[in-house]
């Protein structure tokens, strides 16, 4: 755990504390489930945006791609009738291809990650309302799908599974992170790509895999979200949803500049978000300064990391500058 | 025995002439000065014989073998490490880290394979000990002086048993103090048997450390000398062009 890690853990209690007290409703068991629901789903895909963030790239398309690989999983499974873990697999495939697309745009064309993933924002949001000639696309009326709906909707004990699978992800994602040769590599061409060139490090690929993550991320969250909602509206599913991953990515710790983040900051990034979001339910604010809200909090919480920070370099230079003097 | 040979080397970009024909052998743990004005060809022989890039004519020795080098990758293997000006580190890195970075050593916990910090702290730490640094594997690099940085830059040369090691500049930005320190580095790496060819405008560098002086003008060879006997203003001299050879 790094220290940042701790001081959004605390933010997270002390929000929470506070919202508590004001609402007690904030701990029922059924406020906690639904929250810890929607933190696994926003969770799935903060995580894959926290890794393009720490190769110094950003992914835009993120909502977009929910929307559009939401569209088809729903229209392959309701519509055609495609097996469900046929219909899964064929999803994620396209994950992977868009993740390629964006690393390989990126990479061989030395385009801009915000360029790239701004044109696929519009490209996948436009192909979702075009192939759906702005329908809303839904499942038949009465069917239902018990092992995909338990994998995906379901709960164990009151668990989520949006939620554990979040869990799952995150646990598989802090292992290559912080635990393999592919996630030093990650940080080293984030911070410094001439030098992880130098290095013998295959740049190109580790930023490609990054894209592909998100992509993968994003179309199993394309999944969850589609479950959750049960049809998608082409126009408005998913919208602005990357903001909220580069939020709880930059939350968590990740510095846009690359190279730095942990998956237990993303994670808890995501969940200081939704803790937001519950409490302007909770505290009865108008749900429309929803955003402002989010926003403002946000704001503080750099800010604040920033001036702590600033102040113990402070106190640390006053600490070695008084040393000095007693000799 | 040389370490490495040069013989002939030509490489021309175009019309333009950036090395022609020379020839340089260098024996283990000598320390050779390479010096130039800007433009004379340093930058393109270092980079032949890194392997960045082929020469159009002449041929590498290493260990009296003849070398074909197509990528960086192929001269690292053959035993040259590059220590590049601008420090081919990542700030937000351990020392340790950045001496294995790209070759992260790994062990496996059943099927998967995890790097070995463990490792990397222990073997970095016998190296910046060899390169009497006081360098402590885990700090960031960020929070190091340019001595130091440069101390992380050589132990990743000793990493791989490096026969020569390039360096560029490695006293360009630095203190003077950190200089005296960076000085003793190479005397380090030549005290173990590696040889270095140290680039730099810095005369008093050069004349401290370096056992022979190269000069390049205009991509020709015009000196190869001893150091000793040598001295500052001769090597201006070749260098401007006011000298022409010796």
């Amino acid at each position: 755990m790094q220290k940042k890690d701790i001081g959004l853990g605390v933010l997270i209690i002390v929000v929470g504390a506070i919202v508590y007290m004001r609402n007690p409703l904030f701990l029922s068991p059924i406020n906690l489930g639904n929250t810890a629901n929607l933190i696994g789903l926003f969770g799935l895909f903060a995580i894959g945006q926290g890794f393009v963030i720490m190769t110094g790239g950003i992914d835009l398309s993120v909502g977009s791609v929910i929307a559009l690989l939401g569209v088809l999983f729903v229209d392959m499974v309701g519509e055609f009738g495609v097996p469900w873990p046929a219909a899964v697999a064929v999803t994620i495939g396209l994950g992977v291809l868009i993740g390629l697309a964006h690393g390989i745009l990126i990479t061989r064309f030395r385009l801009q990650p915000f360029v790239v993933t701004l044109c696929g924002l519009l490209i996948y949001r436009g192909i979702a309302r075009g192939y759906t000639a702005e329908s809303t696309a839904g499942f038949p009326f009465g069917s239902s799908y018990p092992q995909l709906e338990w994998l995906t909707i379901g709960r164990s004990f009151g668990v989520p599974h949006s939620f554990l699978a979040m869990l799952i992800v995150a646990a598989v994602m802090w292992v290559v992170l912080h635990h393999t040769v592919f996630g030093r590599h990650l940080c080293a061409v984030g911070k410094n790509e001439e030098a992880a060139r130098f290095s013998g490090i295959n740049t190109r690929f580790v930023t490609i895999a990054a894209y592909v993550i998100c992509a993968v991320l994003a179309s199993i969250a394309a999944i969850y979200f589609a479950m959750f909602t049960k049809s998608v509206q082409p126009s408005s599913h998913g919208n602005f949803y990357e903001l909220y991953a580069i939020a709880a990515a930059v939350l968590g710790g990740c510095s846009l500049r690359g190279g730095e983040g942990s998956v237990i900051g993303i994670v808890l990034g995501a969940v200081l978000l939704q803790e937001l979001q519950n409490l302007v339910n909770l505290l009865g604010i108008p749900s429309s300064l929803n955003f402002a809200v989010m926003g403002a909090v946000i704001l503080m919480g750099v800010l604040a990391d920033q001036q702590f920070a600033a102040y113990r370099s402070r106190k640390n230079t006053e600490r070695a500058l008084g040393l000095l003097q007693k000799q | 025995m040389s370490v490495l040979e040069l013989r002939n080397i030509s490489k021309r970009y175009g019309a333009i002439q950036a090395l022609n024909n020379v020839s340089l052998a260098i024996e283990p743990g000598e320390v050779v000065g390479l010096m130039g004005d800007n433009g004379a060809g340093k930058s393109t022989l270092v980079k032949v014989i890194a392997g960045n890039f082929a020469p159009t004519s002449g041929d590498v020795f290493i260990s009296d073998q003849k070398m074909a080098f197509h990528k960086p990758l192929d001269a690292q293997k053959a035993g040259i490490e590059v220590v590049y000006q601008d420090l081919a580190i990542c700030n937000n890195m351990s020392a340790a880290s950045n001496v294995f970075l790209g070759r992260e050593p790994t062990r496996k916990i059943g099927p998967i394979k995890v790097v070995d910090y463990a490792f990397m702290r222990k073997r970095s730490a016998e190296l910046f000990a060899r390169l009497k640094s006081e360098t402590r594997p885990r700090d960031l690099v960020h929070k190091m002086s340019g001595g130091q940085r440069q101390a992380v830059a050589i132990a990743r040369t000793l990493l791989s048993d490096a026969k020569i090691v390039l360096m560029d500049e490695p006293t360009a930005a630095i203190s003077v103090r950190q200089v005296a320190e960076v000085l003793n580095l190479i005397r380090q790496l030549s005290d173990h048997g590696i040889a270095v060819v140290l680039i730099s405008h810095r005369m008093p560098d050069v004349f401290d450390v370096a056992s022979k002086v190269v000069v390049l003008r205009r991509g020709e060879l015009v000196a190869n000398k001893k150091a000793s006997a040598s001295s500052p203003e001769e090597i201006t001299g070749l260098i401007t062009g006011a000298i022409e050879s010796a």
